[in-house]
Protein backbone atom coordinates (compact mmCIF):
# COMPACT_ATOMS: atom_id res chain seq x y z
CA UNK A 1 0.00 0.00 0.00
CA UNK A 2 1.18 3.16 -1.24
CA UNK A 3 1.79 5.89 1.70
CA UNK A 4 0.21 8.50 -0.54
CA UNK A 5 -1.98 11.42 0.49
CA UNK A 6 -3.88 13.63 -1.70
CA UNK A 7 -5.40 17.12 -0.55
CA UNK A 8 -7.61 19.14 -2.67
CA UNK A 9 -8.48 22.34 -1.39
CA UNK A 10 -10.10 25.39 -3.11
CA UNK A 11 -7.96 28.11 -4.24
CA UNK A 12 -8.37 30.11 -1.50
CA UNK A 13 -6.21 31.69 1.23
CA UNK A 14 -8.58 30.08 4.20
CA UNK A 15 -7.71 26.54 3.15
CA UNK A 16 -3.74 27.03 3.59
CA UNK A 17 -3.75 26.13 7.27
CA UNK A 18 -5.48 22.68 6.25
CA UNK A 19 -2.47 21.80 3.87
CA UNK A 20 -0.14 22.87 6.75
CA UNK A 21 -1.46 20.59 9.08
CA UNK A 22 -1.54 17.92 6.70
CA UNK A 23 2.21 18.60 5.86
CA UNK A 24 3.21 18.52 9.42
CA UNK A 25 1.43 14.76 9.54
CA UNK A 26 2.81 13.68 6.78
CA UNK A 27 6.29 14.91 7.44
CA UNK A 28 6.03 13.03 10.78
CA UNK A 29 4.82 9.82 9.14
CA UNK A 30 8.08 10.19 6.90
CA UNK A 31 9.84 10.32 10.23
CA UNK A 32 11.26 13.90 9.82
CA UNK A 33 13.06 16.07 12.51
CA UNK A 34 10.66 18.51 13.95
CA UNK A 35 13.17 20.80 12.47
CA UNK A 36 12.36 19.88 9.10
CA UNK A 37 8.83 19.01 9.57
CA UNK A 38 8.12 22.54 10.27
CA UNK A 39 10.39 23.54 7.07
CA UNK A 40 7.93 21.25 5.16
CA UNK A 41 5.14 23.07 7.11
CA UNK A 42 6.57 26.57 5.71
CA UNK A 43 7.39 25.21 2.12
CA UNK A 44 3.44 24.12 1.86
CA UNK A 45 2.64 27.01 3.04
CA UNK A 46 4.64 28.84 0.71
CA UNK A 47 4.08 26.78 -2.44
CA UNK A 48 0.55 26.95 -2.07
CA UNK A 49 0.01 30.37 -1.15
CA UNK A 50 2.12 31.35 -4.42
CA UNK A 51 -0.20 28.59 -6.73
CA UNK A 52 -3.28 30.13 -5.26
CA UNK A 53 -1.94 33.48 -6.22
CA UNK A 54 -1.58 32.57 -9.53
CA UNK A 55 -4.42 30.61 -10.10
CA UNK A 56 -7.19 32.77 -10.90
CA UNK A 57 -9.95 30.24 -9.54
CA UNK A 58 -10.19 26.29 -9.35
CA UNK A 59 -8.60 24.37 -6.79
CA UNK A 60 -5.15 23.33 -5.83
CA UNK A 61 -4.30 19.80 -5.61
CA UNK A 62 -1.22 18.19 -3.65
CA UNK A 63 -0.20 15.12 -3.49
CA UNK A 64 2.18 13.90 -0.66
CA UNK A 65 4.36 10.75 -0.69
CA UNK A 66 6.25 9.28 1.91
CA UNK A 67 9.06 7.93 0.64
CA UNK A 68 11.77 5.36 1.19
CA UNK A 69 14.32 8.13 2.11
CA UNK A 70 11.78 10.96 2.85
CA UNK A 71 8.83 13.07 1.77
CA UNK A 72 8.03 14.20 -1.57
CA UNK A 73 4.77 16.55 -2.15
CA UNK A 74 3.81 18.38 -5.80
CA UNK A 75 1.35 20.68 -5.23
CA UNK A 76 -0.89 21.60 -8.85
CA UNK A 77 -3.12 24.54 -9.86
CA UNK A 78 -4.72 25.58 -13.04
CA UNK A 79 -2.21 28.39 -13.91
CA UNK A 80 0.25 29.09 -16.66
CA UNK A 81 2.73 30.84 -15.15
CA UNK A 82 6.13 29.01 -14.14
CA UNK A 83 7.40 30.22 -10.79
CA UNK A 84 10.85 31.61 -11.42
CA UNK A 85 13.98 30.94 -10.22
CA UNK A 86 14.99 34.85 -9.02
CA UNK A 87 12.22 35.46 -6.77
CA UNK A 88 11.69 35.20 -3.22
CA UNK A 89 9.20 32.18 -2.82
CA UNK A 90 11.82 30.00 -4.68
CA UNK A 91 14.80 31.25 -2.63
CA UNK A 92 12.54 30.86 0.58
CA UNK A 93 11.70 27.22 -1.17
CA UNK A 94 15.08 25.98 -1.81
CA UNK A 95 16.41 26.93 1.55
CA UNK A 96 13.40 24.84 3.52
CA UNK A 97 13.63 21.49 1.07
CA UNK A 98 16.20 19.88 -0.56
CA UNK A 99 14.86 20.12 -4.24
CA UNK A 100 12.62 22.61 -5.32
CA UNK A 101 11.42 21.79 -9.23
CA UNK A 102 8.27 24.04 -10.69
CA UNK A 103 6.74 23.75 -14.03
CA UNK A 104 3.82 25.09 -16.45
CA UNK A 105 2.75 22.94 -18.78
CA UNK A 106 -0.68 23.04 -20.82
CA UNK A 107 -2.37 25.30 -18.24
CA UNK A 108 -1.24 23.34 -14.88
CA UNK A 109 1.77 24.67 -12.74
CA UNK A 110 3.29 22.58 -10.57
CA UNK A 111 5.59 23.20 -7.65
CA UNK A 112 7.46 19.89 -6.50
CA UNK A 113 9.13 19.84 -3.09
CA UNK A 114 11.24 16.91 -1.82
CA UNK A 115 12.80 16.25 1.49
CA UNK A 116 15.34 13.53 2.46
CA UNK A 117 15.30 11.87 5.71
CA UNK A 118 18.73 13.04 7.61
CA UNK A 119 19.44 12.38 11.24
CA UNK A 120 22.21 15.34 11.07
CA UNK A 121 20.16 18.29 11.53
CA UNK B 1 2.09 55.15 29.71
CA UNK B 2 -1.05 56.74 31.67
CA UNK B 3 0.84 55.28 34.80
CA UNK B 4 1.20 57.77 38.01
CA UNK B 5 3.97 57.74 40.40
CA UNK B 6 3.30 55.79 43.39
CA UNK B 7 3.75 56.89 46.64
CA UNK B 8 7.14 56.11 48.16
CA UNK B 9 7.28 53.64 50.73
CA UNK B 10 6.52 55.13 53.89
CA UNK B 11 10.18 53.44 55.12
CA UNK B 12 11.49 55.72 52.46
CA UNK B 13 13.07 58.63 54.78
CA UNK B 14 15.17 61.82 53.52
CA UNK B 15 18.12 60.19 54.32
CA UNK B 16 16.98 57.52 51.11
CA UNK B 17 16.48 59.96 49.07
CA UNK B 18 20.15 61.82 49.75
CA UNK B 19 22.04 58.57 49.19
CA UNK B 20 19.71 58.16 46.08
CA UNK B 21 21.02 61.19 44.59
CA UNK B 22 24.17 60.41 45.43
CA UNK B 23 24.56 57.02 44.25
CA UNK B 24 22.96 58.58 40.52
CA UNK B 25 24.91 61.48 40.50
CA UNK B 26 28.26 59.35 40.81
CA UNK B 27 26.86 56.34 38.29
CA UNK B 28 26.30 59.35 35.51
CA UNK B 29 30.42 60.51 36.60
CA UNK B 30 31.58 56.56 36.19
CA UNK B 31 33.12 54.71 33.19
CA UNK B 32 30.44 51.75 31.49
CA UNK B 33 33.32 49.21 32.74
CA UNK B 34 34.28 51.21 35.66
CA UNK B 35 33.86 48.30 38.88
CA UNK B 36 32.65 50.93 41.03
CA UNK B 37 29.51 51.25 38.53
CA UNK B 38 28.39 47.94 39.27
CA UNK B 39 28.48 48.51 43.05
CA UNK B 40 26.48 51.53 42.45
CA UNK B 41 24.22 50.06 40.28
CA UNK B 42 23.84 47.21 42.65
CA UNK B 43 22.92 49.13 45.17
CA UNK B 44 20.39 51.22 43.12
CA UNK B 45 18.48 48.57 41.79
CA UNK B 46 18.29 47.20 45.63
CA UNK B 47 17.10 49.99 46.79
CA UNK B 48 14.24 50.42 44.56
CA UNK B 49 13.01 46.90 44.71
CA UNK B 50 10.22 47.89 46.96
CA UNK B 51 9.33 50.25 44.14
CA UNK B 52 8.86 47.06 41.88
CA UNK B 53 7.51 45.09 44.62
CA UNK B 54 4.70 47.43 44.68
CA UNK B 55 3.97 47.71 41.38
CA UNK B 56 3.79 44.06 40.48
CA UNK B 57 1.36 44.11 43.58
CA UNK B 58 -0.98 46.05 41.22
CA UNK B 59 -1.13 43.14 38.67
CA UNK B 60 -1.52 39.97 40.89
CA UNK B 61 -4.45 37.89 40.70
CA UNK B 62 -4.08 38.35 37.08
CA UNK B 63 -3.04 34.49 36.13
CA UNK B 64 0.92 34.80 36.89
CA UNK B 65 3.05 34.41 39.63
CA UNK B 66 3.55 37.29 42.06
CA UNK B 67 7.70 36.49 42.30
CA UNK B 68 7.47 36.08 38.57
CA UNK B 69 6.12 39.60 38.03
CA UNK B 70 8.74 41.14 40.31
CA UNK B 71 11.48 39.21 38.36
CA UNK B 72 10.55 41.27 34.55
CA UNK B 73 9.82 43.97 36.82
CA UNK B 74 13.33 43.77 38.01
CA UNK B 75 14.40 43.85 34.64
CA UNK B 76 12.95 47.08 34.18
CA UNK B 77 14.68 48.98 36.77
CA UNK B 78 17.57 47.70 35.73
CA UNK B 79 17.61 48.99 32.60
CA UNK B 80 15.89 52.69 34.03
CA UNK B 81 19.16 52.19 36.41
CA UNK B 82 21.19 52.02 32.97
CA UNK B 83 19.34 54.25 31.15
CA UNK B 84 18.54 57.28 33.75
CA UNK B 85 20.10 60.90 33.00
CA UNK B 86 20.09 63.16 36.09
CA UNK B 87 19.96 66.06 33.49
CA UNK B 88 16.56 65.37 32.80
CA UNK B 89 15.07 66.92 36.27
CA UNK B 90 13.23 63.95 37.25
CA UNK B 91 12.76 61.76 39.95
CA UNK B 92 13.97 58.38 39.47
CA UNK B 93 10.89 56.71 40.67
CA UNK B 94 9.03 58.97 37.67
CA UNK B 95 11.46 57.81 35.24
CA UNK B 96 11.81 54.04 36.63
CA UNK B 97 7.57 53.77 36.97
CA UNK B 98 6.73 53.29 32.69
CA UNK B 99 9.89 51.15 32.20
CA UNK B 100 8.99 48.62 35.08
CA UNK B 101 5.33 48.84 34.00
CA UNK B 102 6.40 48.35 30.40
CA UNK B 103 7.92 45.16 31.44
CA UNK B 104 5.41 43.72 33.51
CA UNK B 105 2.87 44.70 30.42
CA UNK B 106 5.07 42.98 28.24
CA UNK B 107 5.01 39.96 30.33
CA UNK B 108 1.55 39.38 30.13
CA UNK B 109 1.18 40.10 26.58
CA UNK B 110 3.63 37.76 25.93
CA UNK B 111 1.98 34.77 28.22
CA UNK B 112 -0.98 35.21 25.85
CA UNK B 113 -2.46 32.72 23.49
CA UNK B 114 -3.95 34.37 20.42
CA UNK B 115 -6.42 31.66 20.31
CA UNK B 116 -8.46 29.72 23.39
CA UNK B 117 -6.27 26.77 24.05
CA UNK B 118 -7.43 24.35 26.04
CA UNK B 119 -5.18 23.92 29.52
CA UNK B 120 -4.52 20.27 28.29
CA UNK B 121 -2.99 21.47 25.31
CA UNK B 122 -1.19 24.20 26.79
CA UNK B 123 0.76 21.86 29.03
CA UNK B 124 1.36 19.87 26.02
CA UNK B 125 2.95 22.77 24.54
CA UNK B 126 4.95 23.71 27.04
CA UNK B 127 6.69 20.07 27.72
CA UNK B 128 6.74 18.77 24.04
CA UNK B 129 9.09 22.58 24.08
CA UNK B 130 10.90 21.43 26.80
CA UNK B 131 11.63 17.65 25.23
CA UNK B 132 12.61 19.31 22.07
CA UNK B 133 15.55 21.11 23.62
CA UNK B 134 16.50 18.05 25.74
CA UNK B 135 16.43 15.91 22.92
CA UNK B 136 18.31 18.68 20.56
CA UNK B 137 21.12 18.37 23.45
CA UNK B 138 21.36 14.83 23.49
CA UNK B 139 21.02 14.07 20.26
CA UNK B 140 23.20 16.83 18.61
CA UNK B 141 20.39 16.96 16.25
CA UNK B 142 16.64 18.06 16.32
CA UNK B 143 14.66 15.15 17.48
CA UNK B 144 11.78 13.43 15.35
CA UNK B 145 7.97 12.99 16.82
CA UNK B 146 8.42 9.67 17.29
CA UNK B 147 11.47 10.25 19.74
CA UNK B 148 9.83 13.33 21.61
CA UNK B 149 6.46 11.11 21.75
CA UNK B 150 8.83 8.05 23.69
CA UNK B 151 10.02 10.61 25.67
CA UNK B 152 6.86 11.85 26.91
CA UNK B 153 4.85 8.73 26.81
CA UNK B 154 1.85 10.58 24.69
CA UNK B 155 0.69 9.89 20.97
CA UNK B 156 2.79 11.18 18.06
CA UNK B 157 -0.49 12.94 17.81
CA UNK B 158 -0.46 14.34 21.11
CA UNK B 159 2.69 16.03 20.33
CA UNK B 160 1.93 16.39 16.28
CA UNK B 161 -1.06 18.90 17.88
CA UNK B 162 1.93 20.44 20.55
CA UNK B 163 3.74 21.59 17.29
CA UNK B 164 0.78 22.92 15.59
CA UNK B 165 -0.88 24.93 18.28
CA UNK B 166 2.36 26.58 19.16
CA UNK B 167 1.93 28.86 16.09
CA UNK B 168 -1.09 30.06 18.12
CA UNK B 169 1.28 31.38 20.74
CA UNK B 170 1.74 35.42 20.26
CA UNK B 171 4.33 36.30 17.66
CA UNK B 172 6.01 38.58 20.68
CA UNK B 173 8.76 36.96 22.47
CA UNK B 174 6.89 34.46 25.24
CA UNK B 175 10.39 32.77 25.40
CA UNK B 176 13.16 35.89 24.62
CA UNK B 177 16.15 35.62 26.52
CA UNK B 178 15.99 37.94 29.55
CA UNK B 179 19.41 39.70 28.39
CA UNK B 180 18.50 42.78 26.42
CA UNK B 181 17.89 42.14 22.58
CA UNK B 182 19.99 44.91 21.66
CA UNK B 183 23.16 42.69 23.03
CA UNK B 184 22.39 40.00 21.07
CA UNK B 185 25.87 39.22 19.26
CA UNK B 186 25.08 37.01 16.24
CA UNK B 187 24.37 38.68 12.59
CA UNK B 188 23.27 42.33 14.33
CA UNK B 189 24.92 43.93 10.99
CA UNK B 190 22.25 41.71 9.17
CA UNK B 191 19.13 43.64 7.22
CA UNK B 192 17.78 44.51 4.06
CA UNK B 193 21.24 45.53 2.21
CA UNK B 194 22.65 42.16 2.73
CA UNK B 195 24.57 40.78 -0.11
CA UNK B 196 22.90 37.87 -0.57
CA UNK B 197 20.07 39.49 -1.51
CA UNK B 198 21.63 40.34 -4.92
CA UNK B 199 20.00 37.32 -6.43
CA UNK B 200 16.73 37.72 -6.04
CA UNK B 201 14.42 39.53 -8.49
CA UNK B 202 12.22 42.33 -7.28
CA UNK B 203 15.04 42.65 -4.00
CA UNK B 204 13.69 46.50 -4.57
CA UNK B 205 10.21 45.18 -3.15
CA UNK B 206 11.56 42.91 -1.25
CA UNK B 207 13.82 45.48 0.99
CA UNK B 208 11.55 47.98 2.48
CA UNK B 209 9.25 44.41 3.69
CA UNK B 210 12.42 43.11 5.38
CA UNK B 211 13.14 46.58 6.71
CA UNK B 212 10.13 46.94 8.32
CA UNK B 213 10.05 43.77 10.13
CA UNK B 214 11.04 43.44 13.60
CA UNK B 215 15.29 43.30 13.88
CA UNK B 216 14.73 39.75 15.83
CA UNK B 217 11.94 38.83 13.19
CA UNK B 218 14.44 39.68 10.55
CA UNK B 219 17.55 38.39 11.29
CA UNK B 220 15.95 35.03 11.53
CA UNK B 221 14.40 35.08 7.98
CA UNK B 222 18.18 36.09 7.04
CA UNK B 223 19.69 33.78 8.65
CA UNK B 224 17.12 30.81 7.65
CA UNK B 225 16.73 31.92 4.37
CA UNK B 226 19.83 33.78 3.02
CA UNK B 227 22.35 32.19 5.39
CA UNK B 228 21.30 28.62 5.17
CA UNK B 229 21.18 28.21 8.97
CA UNK B 230 18.80 25.73 10.52
CA UNK B 231 15.57 26.87 12.61
CA UNK B 232 17.92 24.95 15.49
CA UNK B 233 20.80 26.73 15.08
CA UNK B 234 18.92 29.34 14.88
CA UNK B 235 17.52 28.73 18.14
CA UNK B 236 20.41 28.13 20.10
CA UNK B 237 21.95 31.62 18.64
CA UNK B 238 18.95 33.54 19.44
CA UNK B 239 18.27 32.13 22.84
CA UNK B 240 14.60 31.01 21.93
CA UNK B 241 12.87 28.08 21.44
CA UNK B 242 12.84 25.87 18.23
CA UNK B 243 9.05 26.45 17.88
CA UNK B 244 9.44 30.10 18.42
CA UNK B 245 11.96 30.51 15.55
CA UNK B 246 8.58 28.56 13.34
CA UNK B 247 6.64 30.84 14.43
CA UNK B 248 8.28 33.88 13.84
CA UNK B 249 9.48 32.48 10.41
CA UNK B 250 5.95 31.81 9.48
CA UNK B 251 4.42 35.24 10.78
CA UNK B 252 7.24 37.09 8.76
CA UNK B 253 6.82 34.80 5.84
CA UNK B 254 2.68 36.12 5.35
CA UNK B 255 4.10 39.54 5.85
CA UNK B 256 6.59 39.59 3.13
CA UNK B 257 4.16 37.54 1.26
CA UNK B 258 1.44 40.19 1.31
CA UNK B 259 3.66 42.94 0.84
CA UNK B 260 5.29 41.44 -2.46
CA UNK B 261 1.70 41.10 -3.86
CA UNK B 262 1.12 44.92 -2.90
CA UNK B 263 3.92 46.11 -4.51
CA UNK B 264 3.19 43.41 -7.43
CA UNK B 265 -0.19 44.95 -7.94
CA UNK B 266 1.16 48.93 -8.10
CA UNK B 267 3.34 47.79 -10.67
Amino acid sequence: MPDTVTLVIPADTAYVSLARSVAASMAARADLTVDHLEDVRLAVDEAVSQLIHDASDGSITIHFMVQGDGLAIEVTAPATKELARDTFAWTVLSALVDDVTATAVDGTATIALRMSRRQDA
Amino acid sequence: MSETTPKRPSRWTDEHRVREHALLAEMAGLDEDSPRRAIVRDELVRMHMPLVEHLARRYRDRGEAYEDLVQVGMVGLVKAVDRFDTERGVEFSTFATPTIVGEIKRHFRDRTWSVKVPRRLQELHASVTKAVERLSAELGRSPTVKEIAARLDVTEEDVLDALEIAQAYTTSSIDAPARDEDSTSIADSIGGDDPALEAVEYRESLRPLLDALPDRERRIVMLRFFHNQSQSQIAVAMGISQMHVSRLLAASLSKIRIGLEAAENDR
